[in-house]
C-alpha cells in the first residue's frame, strides 16, 4: 500500500468519524488534529483502533505521539514503513 | 422557602388576581404548602408556600403594622433573629416569629442598605406603598432564582421563568445569544437568559422600579484581597464560622437532613448538622450501577461513622432519561450535562422520606480550590513558563491520570501526550479567562452541530469576548488561581449548579438546599487566605482538609476529591432501552422546528451513539446539548405555558385595594 492510499484511507476515516458535523471542514493533510479540535482524547484511542484494524500496525504507547500521530501526513508517514516490515513478515 | 411573582404597572390600572393567580400556579411546585397574593392599584405580588419557619404565622404576602409596606419572599435569611433584637431595640414591633417580618421591619429600618445586614438566601420582592417603588433583591451568590421582563411600561418578575410567560404578556423567544453561552460557559452569565427580553437578576444585585423604571445596582462584589501568610489564627476561625454557619442553617420548625456525596465538603457539613440535630439526621445519596461514577462505599462509610439514618437513590437504568423532560422544565434552559436529573431524583427522595429542607456541601471547591481545574491552570501555568521543558507537562499525567499515555487499560488512557499538547495549546497565561480556555474551547465543540442560520445569527456574538469586557476592574491584580475562582463564581456555580443543579432540582420537589460555604463570612475568609492555604502542590482544600482532620475519620478528610459527575451519552443510549421522545426529538422534522442543529450533523451523532461510539467529552456535550434543547424548545417555545390555577385552592391571604380592579 502507498502512502497517498494510506492518507486517503485515513482521511477518509476522519471525515466519517470525527468530522461528520463539518463536511465542509477543510482538512488538511498537515493540519494538527487535536490543536484543530478534530480528536480529542477519546478519539485519539479510535483512531488507534482504526490504524490497528485498517493497517495491521501496532502502535506502542512510546509511539503515542504528536510527531508520529498529530496529523495526517505523521499518521502516512508512521504507518507505510510498518506495514512494509508486515507484508515482508 | 417559596417562590414568588409579581407585576408592578407605571400607572393605577389595577392587578388583577386572576392574573397573580395564573403566575402563582405554575410555581406550585416550590411551595405546596400555601398561597397568597396581594392585588393592589399598581402592583400585585403572588406567593406559594413551602412552610419551614413559623408555621402558622408565616403566610405571605405579609405587610408591616400599618400595610404600606409589603413583601413576597423566598429564601432564608438565617440571622433573622439577631436582627430582629436590633429592630426591637429600634422600636419595631413584630406580630409573628417568621424572619419574612424581620425582612419589612428591616426595610423600614435601613431601606435599600439592608442587603448588607443581611446573612442568607434569598430573592423578594418589597412594594414600598409610600414611594411607590418595589425593590428587587437577590443574595449575594445567587442561590435563589429571581427573572424579570418589561412590557409596555409594566414590569414583570418572578423566582422562574414560566410564571411570567403563564401571564400571557411575555412570550417565549429563544436568545440565540443566550442559548450560545450555555454552549460556550455550561449556562446563560445572567442577566442574560435563554428567552429574549427576559432577564435575571445578578447575584449580589438588587433593582428598583420607579415610575415605570427599573434601575439596577450591584451591592456585594466577590473580591479576593489575599493575604502573605495564613494567618496564626486561621484554623481556629474557620472552625468557628463552619460552627456557627451550620448552627445557623440549622434554623427550621421541620427535620433538616443532608445530601451526602461522600467526599470532604458533605461529609463535613453534615457531620457538623449530625452533631447539632436534635433528631436522627437524616442523609441521601445517589449511587450509580456504572463504578466509574459511583461513590457509594465512601457514601456508606461517612453515613456509619455520622450514625445517620441513610438512604439512596440507585441510578441503574432509565431513571435519567425518564426524568429529563421535567429535568428541563425546571431548569428552563439547555444543559451540557445530564448531571442534573440524578439531583432530580434525589430531591424526589428526600422528599418522599418527608424532609424539606437539606444541607450540602455546594461551594467549597470554588471558595478552597477544590476542582481539577484549579490544578490544571496551575500546572498550565508552570508549563508555560518553561516551554522547552520536556517534564513540565507530565505533570497532566498526575493530574489526570486516566488520560495519561501509561498503557494500562482503557481505551481513553492512551494518547497523553496529545492531551497534554491541547492544555498548552489552549491560551496564552495572559489571557484573563487563562484558566477556562480548555473548558470553554471543549464546549464550544456542541456549536459544530449549529444549521447555518444559527450560525449567521450568531455572526456577531463573541461569548468570550463579552465576558472579558465584564469582569471587575481589580481582577487583573488577583493571582491566577483567585483569578479563576472568580470565574468559576460567576460562570458556573451561580448559572449552573445553584441553579440547574442546585435550586431548580431541588424545588421542583419542595425541598430547601442550604449551603453551608455560601456563607458570606466564610467566602470573605476564604478568599483573603493566602493560595498555598487552598491549593498546596497539588492538594486540594489544604486548610479544609487540616480542619476536618480534627473532626472527620482520617479516610474521609484526606480522600482525594472525586468529582461528581454522572453517565451522559449512557443514560439515553444505554442497554436499558429509553423512552420515546429520544428518538422523536432527535429526527430531522423535530429538528427543524428548533432551527438551532444541523439535522444531518445530528444524525451522524445518533448512528454514533447508538454504535456505543460517541464516548468523547465533545459528542457527549453535544447531545446532551441537542436533546435539551429540543425539550426546551418544544416545552417553552412551542407550547404555550398553561397555568393549572386549580392546583392552588383557596388564598390563605388575599389582600386587596379599595380600588376599581380591571378584570
Amino acid at each position: 500500500m502507498t502512502v497517498p492510499e494510506i492518507l486517503e484511507r485515513t482521511r477518509a476515516y476522519v471525515r466519517e468519524n470525527f468530522l461528520y458535523m463539518r463536511p465542509d471542514f477543510p482538512l488538511g493533510d498537515g493540519d494538527r488534529l487535536l490543536a484543530k479540535g478534530i480528536v480529542d482524547s477519546m478519539g485519539v484511542a479510535e483512531l488507534l483502533g482504526f490504524l490497528e484494524a485498517e493497517f495491521g500496525v501496532m502502535v506502542t504507547d512510546e509511539d503515542i505521539t504528536e510527531e508520529h500521530l498529530g496529523t495526517l501526513n505523521a499518521i502516512a508517514r508512521y504507518v507505510a514503513p510498518r506495514l512494509r516490515r508486515t507484508d515482508a513478515a | 422557602m417559596c417562590g414568588f411573582a409579581g407585576v408592578a404597572h407605571s400607572d393605577a390600572q389595577g392587578v388583577a388576581p386572576e392574573m397573580l393567580a395564573r403566575m402563582a400556579a405554575v410555581l406550585r411546585h416550590r411551595g405546596p404548602d400555601g398561597y397568597g397574593y396581594y392585588a393592589g392599584a399598581r402592583v400585585g405580588l403572588a406567593h406559594v408556600r413551602l412552610s419551614v419557619i413559623d408555621l402558622a404565622g408565616g403566610a405571605q404576602p405579609l405587610s408591616n403594622e400599618d400595610g404600606r409596606v409589603l413583601i413576597a419572599y423566598n429564601g432564608e435569611v438565617y440571622n433573622y433573629r439577631e436582627l430582629r433584637h436590633q429592630l426591637e431595640a429600634a422600636g419595631h414591633r413584630f406580630r409573628t416569629q417568621s424572619d419574612t417580618e424581620v425582612l419589612v421591619h428591616a426595610y423600614e429600618q435601613w431601606g435599600e442598605e439592608m442587603l448588607a445586614r443581611l446573612n442568607g438566601q434569598f430573592a423578594f420582592a418589597i412594594y414600598d406603598r409610600r414611594s411607590e417603588t418595589v425593590l428587587l433583591a437577590r443574595d449575594r451568590f445567587g442561590v435563589r432564582p429571581l427573572h424579570y421582563a418589561e412590557r409596555g411600561g409594566t414590569l414583570y418578575f418572578a423566582s422562574e421563568i414560566k410564571a411570567l410567560l403563564a401571564t400571557g404578556d411575555i412570550s417565549a423567544e429563544p436568545d440565540y445569544a443566550g442559548l450560545d453561552e450555555v454552549f460556550t460557559f455550561w449556562a446563560v452569565r445572567p442577566p442574560r437568559t435563554p428567552f429574549a427580553g427576559v432577564r435575571s437578576l445578578e447575584p449580589g444585585c438588587a433593582a428598583v422600579w420607579r415610575r415605570g423604571r427599573l434601575q439596577v445596582r450591584r451591592y456585594y462584589a466577590l473580591d479576593y484581597a489575599e493575604v502573605g501568610t495564613e494567618a496564626p489564627g486561621a484554623l481556629a476561625e474557620i472552625d468557628h464560622l463552619l460552627r456557627t454557619g451550620v448552627d445557623l442553617r440549622m434554623r427550621a420548625d421541620v427535620p433538616v437532613g443532608g445530601y451526602l456525596s461522600g467526599g470532604l465538603d458533605s461529609s463535613v457539613t453534615c457531620a457538623l448538622a449530625a452533631a447539632q440535630s436534635p433528631y436522627e439526621l437524616r442523609t441521601f445519596s445517589v449511587t450509580f450501577n456504572d463504578p466509574q461514577f459511583d461513590e457509594s462505599a465512601a457514601q456508606q462509610a461517612v453515613a456509619r461513622s455520622l450514625h445517620t439514618r441513610h438512604a439512596v437513590q440507585p441510578i441503574h437504568g432509565s431513571e435519567m432519561a425518564e426524568a429529563f423532560p421535567d429535568v428541563i422544565w425546571h431548569t428552563e434552559t439547555p444543559l451540557v450535562r445530564a448531571a442534573a436529573a440524578p439531583m432530580y431524583l434525589l430531591a424526589r427522595l428526600a422528599r418522599a422520606n418527608g424532609i424539606k429542607v437539606v444541607l450540602t456541601g455546594e461551594g467549597a471547591d470554588e471558595l478552597f480550590l477544590g476542582y481539577d481545574l484549579f490544578k490544571e491552570t496551575a500546572v498550565r501555568e508552570f508549563c508555560l513558563r518553561q516551554p522547552a521543558s520536556r517534564w513540565r507537562p507530565r505533570l497532566f499525567d498526575r493530574l489526570y491520570p486516566y488520560l495519561s499515555g501509561d498503557g494500562t487499560s482503557t481505551a481513553g488512557s492512551r494518547g497523553g501526550e496529545f492531551w497534554r499538547r491541547f492544555f498548552l495549546d489552549a491560551g496564552p497565561a495572559d489571557d484573563p479567562l487563562f484558566s477556562h480556555l480548555p473548558r470553554f474551547l471543549l464546549t464550544s465543540r456542541i456549536k459544530d452541530f449549529y444549521t447555518a442560520d444559527m450560525r449567521a445569527a450568531l455572526a456577531h456574538a463573541d461569548p468570550l469576548e463579552e465576558l472579558r469586557a465584564s469582569l471587575p476592574a481589580g481582577f487583573r491584580a488577583w493571582s491566577a488561581l483567585n483569578r479563576a475562582a472568580y470565574l468559576e463564581m460567576v460562570t458556573l456555580l451561580s448559572p449552573y449548579l445553584l441553579s440547574s443543579q442546585g435550586d431548580r432540582m431541588a424545588m421542583a420537589h419542595g425541598v430547601e438546599g442550604r449551603f453551608l460555604f455560601l456563607d458570606h463570612r466564610l467566602f470573605e475568609f476564604a478568599s483573603a487566605l493566602p493560595t498555598r492555604s487552598k491549593l498546596r502542590g497539588l492538594r486540594e482544600k489544604d486548610i479544609l482538609r487540616r480542619w476536618a482532620a480534627g473532626v472527620l475519620p482520617a479516610s474521609v478528610a484526606q480522600r482525594p476529591k472525586q468529582p461528581y459527575r454522572a453517565p451522559d451519552v449512557p443514560a439515553f443510549f444505554g442497554s436499558a432501552g429509553r423512552p420515546a421522545y429520544v428518538a422523536e426529538l432527535l429526527e430531522a422534522s423535530s429538528l427543524a422546528q428548533g432551527g438551532i442543529f444541523e439535522p444531518a450533523a445530528v444524525a451522524g451523532l445518533v448512528r454514533r451513539a447508538e454504535a456505543g461510539r460517541a464516548k468523547g467529552v465533545g459528542e457527549s456535550q453535544a447531545l446532551v446539548a441537542i436533546l435539551s434543547t429540543q425539550l426546551w424548545h418544544k416545552q417553552f417555545v412551542q407550547t404555550p405555558v398553561v397555568p393549572p390555577t386549580w392546583t392552588l385552592g383557596r388564598a390563605d391571604v388575599a389582600l386587596q385595594d379599595e380600588v376599581s380592579v380591571a378584570t
